[in-house]
């Protein structure tokens, strides 16, 4: 863009200054209200669940996130120094930050504990990848219950969270981490071979993981359900027993146990329409250890909430304590609302009370009763410079919903901004 | 219904995808009017939608879930790295990626010396040298005709796709080490695959019997 250099007027002092950097943003007006409106509802929903808030620090030091704890590589995390010259890092994720709170203050604790939060996270990611590097996620973590009632639970919770969001139409599906790492040790893939095969299964790159498997050599069944794994998704049954008949190892039956089991009880919970199976769902998280979880629906690009059971995290903090727990991203969910237009709300509401100098007190009082009524109203001076026309305006601009101009004593009149009507009441 | 959206990237594979595509019952006519002027072309009863874009646009296309499925070359999907599944390999437009130069490069590539690879393909030459070769090399991004650079001097070799090689040899340059097989693949949106499971996965499996 060429800059015309004679019209000193476009420039405004301090213009340079008005946008933010690549992956953050503002968020106002109604989109504001909403995402803190979908935030309160899926937090009241874990809160019907028992689960208790907790707050943890925006950064911590490195080590709390870094390789086997952490979600996010560290190449991926915001670092920086503090004076002693430690590493520390914007959280790239809060679960190890809560797993190490438990160590801490709930070491001796045996019976469970619930914990909920709500709070932003940071990823480091190149730009120009349309990916925002800060985001709101809304979780829950559920520690000392290892049973297959509290995956389903966290499921279930799941599904009536994002039903809660006002979302309809979503897909929850759900595996086991123990079934690649099972059938990985039965085969005897190599470490470096293993990481390739995940890679691949990860993208369900079919034609991938055979040429890779012609080259090792394990049992032609292994083969078959290495092969197939990238298809499995669906029907939990006809998946469990494809891969059932397939291998002997112990892990991969007890995962497939679990999984069958977990069905059950999301049936009695009501909510198997919204679940699927994927048994090639490995997490990038490599600190998942039994059922994960991720929900996806349409006008996202990527999964909008992912869970799972992570018993090994916490003895990572010096206490050996089962958990599972899950996050929803608060910034995706409220995007797939938006494009699937499931928000009914227009415009952010609330009053306007216009009152002139001379009828301050008057005006006091009346705000006072509305207020205690539970409306949400904001006083307004009127200036003796502007007519009333221009605080109509101002109502439809700012997306108020009415507007009561105090005009006398005894009597006002309402502008009610949807239909335009002006009505005069008695006071 | 739901549009499933294709992402084809421009050229002889879209032709050839279109191809394959109508093998199986899916045809676009508004696609073939060659003086079309259209950005994105539809078929209505079967509720598909097909684009063009540049080829290393559509890995972003289908990341973003702007496109379900995308058809493109393996060279495209390694250098950008995007987070999509990979589910099927058109056997269409093979060739090989491959590092080459005048043979007199030869020897700079085995004793590890510090060289400069002029390349499009800069991810992709990064990950072979520094990972696979583990030479420290300088990386030069150019946007095409690279077989110039070791001609005028501007680098000692290329990181390039090679089909029948012919260019190379008319320019005195040859290929000195391949770092991988290429051909065109099929990529699906993560969300799609499983919010149209059933849709995606017969289109897959009707593929798969023409291929």
């Amino acid at each position: 863009m060429s800059q015309d250099w004679n019209r000193e007027e476009d420039y405004v002092e301090g213009q340079e200054l008005l946008h933010t950097p690549g992956g953050v943003r503002d968020i106002y007006g109604i989109e504001c209200a909403r995402k803190l409106a979908v935030e309160r509802e899926v937090h009241d929903v874990m809160k019907s669940y028992g689960f208790r808030d907790i707050e943890t620090p925006t950064f911590e030091y490195f080590d709390i996130f870094s390789k086997e704890r952490g979600t996010v590589q560290s190449k991926e995390m915001f670092k920086f120094f503090d004076r002693g010259n430690n590493t520390l890092v914007l959280r790239p994720d809060v679960t190890p930050s809560i797993a190490r709170c438990v160590a801490k203050y709930r070491r001796e604790e045996e019976l469970p504990l619930r914990l909920c939060y709500t709070g932003k996270t940071f990823v480091n990611t190149s730009q120009y990848k349309g990916k925002l590097q800060e985001v709101t996620q809304v979780g829950a973590e559920l520690y000392n219950d290892d049973t297959s009632d509290a995956d389903a639970e966290m499921i279930a919770m799941l599904v009536e969270c994002l039903k809660k969001s006002g979302l309809q139409e979503f897909q929850l599906e759900i595996g086991h981490a123990d079934i690649f790492r099972g059938l990985v040790e039965e085969a005897g893939v190599s470490a470096h071979a293993t990481e390739e095969l995940r890679k691949l299964i990860v993208s369900k790159n079919f034609f991938g993981v055979e040429e890779l498997l012609n080259q090792m050599t394990i049992s032609e069944k292994l083969k078959e359900v290495f092969v197939k794994l990238p298809e499995l998704l669906g029907d939990l049954s006809a998946c469990v027993s494809f891969v059932r008949e397939r291998t002997e190892s112990q892990r991969v039956h007890h995962a497939l146990e679990r999984l069958e089991k977990v069905e059950e009880i999301l049936r009695l919970y009501g909510v198997s329409e919204y679940i699927t199976v994927d048994l090639s769902m490995l997490s990038q998280y490599s600190y998942y250890t039994g059922v994960v979880f991720k929900a996806y629906t349409y006008g996202s690009g990527e999964a909008l909430a992912t869970g799972g059971r992570y018993d090994g995290l916490v003895k990572q903090f010096g206490m050996d304590a089962p958990a599972i727990g899950l996050a929803i991203v608060a910034d995706q969910l409220l995007l797939a609302l938006t494009r699937q237009k499931l928000f009914k709300d227009t415009a952010l509401g609330g009053t306007v009370l216009l009152y002139p100098q001379e009828l301050r007190k008057k005006a006091l009082k009346l705000a006072e009763d509305k207020r205690r009524q539970g409306t949400s109203l904001q006083m307004l001076r009127k200036s003796s410079r502007r007519d009333f026309a221009e605080y109509k305006e101002y109502a439809v601009r700012m997306g108020h919903e009415e507007v009561l101009y105090l005009e006398r004593e005894d009597s006002l009149v309402a502008f009610h901004v949807e239909t335009g009507e002006e009505t005069r009441q008695e006071i | 219904m739901r549009y499933i959206t294709f992402a084809l990237a421009k050229g002889r594979l879209a032709k050839q995808t279109l191809g394959l595509l109508e093998q199986i019952g899916i045809t676009c006519e508004e696609m073939k009017d060659e003086k079309t002027r259209k950005l994105i072309f539809a078929n209505e009863e079967l509720g598909f939608r097909f684009f063009l874009s540049k080829a290393t646009d559509v890995p972003t296309y289908v990341e973003m879930g702007a496109a379900d499925i995308g058809v493109v070359g393996k060279d495209t999907i390694l250098e950008e790295g995007r987070k999509i599944y990979e589910v099927l390999d058109l056997n269409r437009g093979k060739c090989r990626m491959c590092v080459a130069g005048p043979a007199s490069a030869r020897e700079q590539l085995q004793n590890g010396s510090l060289i400069r690879v002029a390349s499009k393909y800069p991810s992709i030459a990064k990950d072979y040298f520094y990972n696979k070769k583990h030479q420290t090399v300088e990386i030069i991004k150019l946007n095409g005709s690279v077989e110039l650079a070791p001609i005028v001097g501007l680098s000692e070799v290329i990181v390039d796709i090679v089909e029948t090689g012919s260019t190379l040899k008319e320019n005195g340059l040859e290929v000195l080490e391949e770092i991988c097989p290429l051909s065109a693949r099929v990529v699906v949106n993560e969300v799609s695959m499983k919010m149209q499971h059933e849709r995606i996965t017969k289109l897959l499996e009707d593929l798969k019997g023409v291929v």
